[in-house]
């Protein structure tokens, strides 16, 4: 079975910084990856690899089999990778639901994309009663799950998070993560979290990033006391916390 | 070409590329700190030439003087335009900076047409005569014009690699958040960095006035080579802009000679819209996104 | 969206009726003073319109819609004085000035920021040294059209392309098309993200405007019958261009109407009062309109005047005050 996203060997470097070195990724149909790791880690960076934003400087990018690493980013999005952004890039002169009805859905998406599946999708994310506010002036809160809204009228097949809960209140945040548990059998999904105790029960499986590099992969449970992965949150060694 | 005439076309191209310099100068410090494209820097060197016209022509005093005056009347405006409008704007989407600086581009260009008319404005105030070097002639004026835009360009560029002002510039251009996160007054920094270039915008005036006519568009004529330079320069990096600017003078000094100052132009764009497709970061600039 | 879809349609019907009306004034007995204001209207509603669809609406600046207008006059005028008929004659305007704007937006639309303005800046003046130099275009001393043609059909014609444009304009606000184009000008990364082709959208938009440009410039030439580079070319007509939508309205299909109105107004009054202060007050005007209500006069206006939720008409509406 292809796996939805296969990236092998990304590599960028900025100025005289060294972001991803060498990263591998894998991401099967109806999964959802966790992406860990400290501050400065590459993970943001990853994502635009993945998602086109920056080409790589070394390294390949397949989505359902299919090499798109010279692809630009919104053809990528026409094939199916939807992706979030860890500050919020709301339309801010575009009402809640012209943000959403801006995307352009992925080539051969079967649903309609119109006022009506739009104001479904708001409400999906709990934004159903400011479908027609400025989005200019909504909290950053609702910024974070219009964004997600606005991705998923893409009805991308891969979708990319990047600190979806960041910011959000412990309740929002609980049913962002609701959100990811029901949408992940029709979407496989990476997600970036600084909040990993939140976020880890939803991940199928975690990989972990310091420096550019994968420092572990494998199972949630493996991941939380995988010693590389303490050292290099904690900077001291085997001691499990949870 | 004999090597006589060379040397001369070549004297010619550093005095106009000394001048473009001055002007590429305070463009790319404008950008570089403060992101913002300045399209009323023509005024400036506009104001700077009628005041210059108005004290040699009009007082019969040294024109020489008005290198300084003219510095510090732009230096007090660029303060005054950046406190009281640049400012207000800034946090606004790029669109509304773009109308500000136009506007008062037309404004000031408005303003010279009233005040003083089409007519072309000379003086023969100043150094005047010849210096014959090697067989070359080469006009005091355009002498003068080269050491005052070396000296100034130089002095700049002291200024900006030491000193707790160019560190600060230099900060705020590389990482506004940063900067301001070390303690560095940003503000404070984009009014320095925009009354400095418009300081040296109505400096480089001046000079123009010195070895060239003055009328209401003299600036907008300079300032347009000037954004050739930063662009082929690259986009907020100074020593692109200093580099860009004698490579343009040149060009334009022999291209003149060869065919005629219209085609000199021509050639000019040609060069810029070249950059543009082939290595839109200019010489020495980041990359632009694409 | 159905409501309005609705209003739309009524400004549309109203826009068609306002036209029909204006373009029949000479029968109805109108001084010819008045006509010509009413052209001049026109005309700076066409060249502000061709603007607001490229640069109001995806943010990308153009100085070039005053060159645009002007090498379409030139391309309509030689075509005539060598013996075209009228139509293609005429349509040899936009054709040129979309090919010019094919040229200057494939090379810089690539690039984000301000590679473009400072290209379209650059034309203007590549434009008016060319044609100063080239001979078909008569040089500097201009080229005149050899048979003059009557008044009433550049008049009648500008009021078509003045109502035209608009009708574009307010069919773009109402469709997804003009939603993804506010969406680029918003943040064109996002827009590129949520698969917007933004870069073939930018140059196609630029394409269409610079047709409309060229078509204004190339009635213009059949207005004015002669051509003189330094007029036809100076940088007033690009200030045109810009200032009638930003003043009256950005984005918004009204906004150009309100600022064509004013500019015609105001350059009545300046020129019987103090003639060259024209261009200054313009640039004040606009320097405050920016300042204050940077939506433009239109709907600030319409936001006083019906105090009820931000979405009124497409029309009107521009961006967040």
């Amino acid at each position: 079975m292809t796996p939805v996203l296969e990236a092998r060997g990304l590599r960028k470097t900025f100025g005289g910084v060294q972001a991803v070195r060498g990263v591998d990724i894998d991401v099967a149909k109806g999964e959802v990856v966790g992406l860990f790791g400290p501050n400065g880690a590459g993970k943001s960076t990853l994502f635009d690899l993945v998602a086109g934003a920056i080409a790589p400087d070394a390294g390949a990018v397949h989505l359902d089999g299919r090499d798109v690493t010279r692809l630009a980013a919104w053809r990528r999005a026409r094939l199916g990778i939807g992706r979030t952004f860890q500050i919020t890039r709301p339309f801010r002169d575009l009402t809640a639901i012209e943000n959403v009805l801006a995307a352009v859905p992925r080539v051969g998406a079967p649903g309609r994309h119109d006022a009506d599946a739009a104001r479904a999708t708001l409400a999906k994310v709990g934004l159903g009663d400011r479908a027609d506010d400025i989005s200019g002036r909504l909290t950053l809160g609702m910024l974070k799950r219009l964004e997600v809204a606005r991705v998923l009228a893409l009805q991308p097949t891969l979708l990319l998070l990047d600190e979806p809960l960041a910011g959000l209140t412990g309740r929002e945040a609980a049913e962002i993560l609701d959100l990811i548990v029901v949408l992940k059998s029709e979407i496989s999904i990476v997600l970036v979290e600084h909040n990993v105790r939140q976020s880890l029960p939803v991940c199928d499986r975690a990989l972990v990033l310091d420096a550019g590099e994968v420092i572990a992969v494998g199972l949630p449970d493996e991941i939380r006391v995988d010693p590389r992965v303490l050292k290099a949150y904690l900077g001291e060694e085997g001691r499990p916390r949870c | 070409m004999t090597i006589t005439l060379a040397l001369q076309l070549l004297v010619n191209g550093l005095v106009v590329g000394g001048l473009l310099g001055l002007v590429a100068l305070g463009l790319a410090l404008i950008f570089g700190v403060m992101r913002v494209v300045n399209f009323a820097h023509g005024e400036f060197i506009t104001l700077g030439a009628y005041l210059t016209w108005l004290i040699a022509g009009g007082l019969g005093m040294s024109p020489l003087l008005g290198v300084p005056v003219a510095f510090l009347a732009g230096a007090a405006v660029g303060w005054a335009v950046q406190t009281l409008l640049i400012s207000r704007v800034a946090s606004r989407p790029s669109l509304d900076m773009l109308m500000v600086t136009y506007a008062l581009s037309a404004i000031g260009l408005g303003l010279f047409s009233l005040a003083f008319g089409g007519d072309f404005r000379s003086y023969s105030e100043g150094p005047n005569g010849e210096v014959h070097l090697a067989g070359v002639s080469i006009g005091l004026r355009g002498l003068t014009v080269l050491c005052i835009c070396a000296l100034l360009s130089a002095a700049v560029m002291a200024l900006l690699r030491s000193g707790h002002v160019g560190l600060a510039l230099r900060a705020v251009a590389q990482n506004r958040e940063a900067a301001a996160s070390c303690g560095i007054d940003t503000r404070r920094a984009e009014r320095t960095a925009f009354s400095l270039a418009v300081g040296l915008a109505a400096a480089a005036g001046s000079l123009v006035s010195l070895i060239g006519t003055t009328t209401p568009s003299v600036g907008h004529d300079w300032v347009l080579d000037g954004f050739v330079v930063v662009v082929v320069g690259g986009l907020g990096s100074i020593p692109g802009a200093l580099l860009a600017a004698v490579l343009i003078g040149l060009v334009q000094s022999f291209c003149g000679f060869v065919f005629d100052d219209a085609w000199a132009k021509i050639i000019t764009y040609v060069l810029l819209y070249a950059t543009l497709l082939l290595r839109p970061q200019g010489l020495l600039g980041q990359p632009m996104e694409a | 969206m159905v409501a309005t879809r609705r209003t739309d349609g009524v400004v549309v019907l109203a826009s068609i009726a306002v036209a029909a009306v204006v373009a029949a004034l000479p029968q109805l007995g109108a001084s010819s003073y008045s006509q010509i204001l009413v052209y001049y209207a026109a005309y700076y509603l066409a060249l502000g319109q061709s603007w607001n669809l490229m640069s109001g609406m995806t943010g990308y600046v153009s100085f070039a819609h005053g060159a645009l207008a002007g090498i379409g006059a030139y391309a309509a005028v030689i075509a005539l004085n060598a013996g075209w008929p009228m139509a293609p004659a005429l349509l040899a305007g936009p054709a040129v000035a979309l090919l010019a704007s094919f040229v200057i937006g494939a090379t810089s639309l690539r690039l984000r920021g301000v590679a473009f303005t400072f290209a379209t800046l650059f034309f203007q003046e590549l434009a008016l040294l060319v044609l100063r130099k080239m001979p078909i275009s008569g040089g500097p001393g201009g080229l005149a059209l050899q048979d003059i043609v009557p008044i009433w059909l550049p008049q009648l014609l500008m009021i078509v392309l003045a109502c035209g444009a608009t009708i574009v304009m307010v069919a773009l606000r109402g469709s997804r098309t003009g939603i993804r184009l506010l969406a680029i000008k918003g943040d064109e990364t996002a827009a590129l993200s949520l698969g917007i082709g933004a870069a073939k959208m930018k140059v196609a938009l630029f394409c269409v405007s610079a047709a409309i440009a060229g078509g204004a410039g190339a009635i213009h030439g059949l207005f004015t019958a002669s051509l003189y580079p330094d007029v036809v070319f100076n940088v007033d007509v690009s200030l045109i261009a810009l200032a009638v939508p930003m003043i009256g309205g950005v984005a918004t299909a009204m906004g150009p109407v309100v600022g064509a109105v004013l500019y015609v107004c105001i350059g009545e009054a300046f020129a019987i009062f103090a003639p060259s202060l024209h261009v200054v007050a313009v640039g004040a005007l606009l320097l405050l309109v920016i300042l204050f209500m940077p939506t433009g006069l239109a709907p600030f206006i319409a936001q006083r005047l019906c105090r009820q939720s931000p979405r009124a008409t497409n029309a009107v509406e521009g961006r967040t005050p």
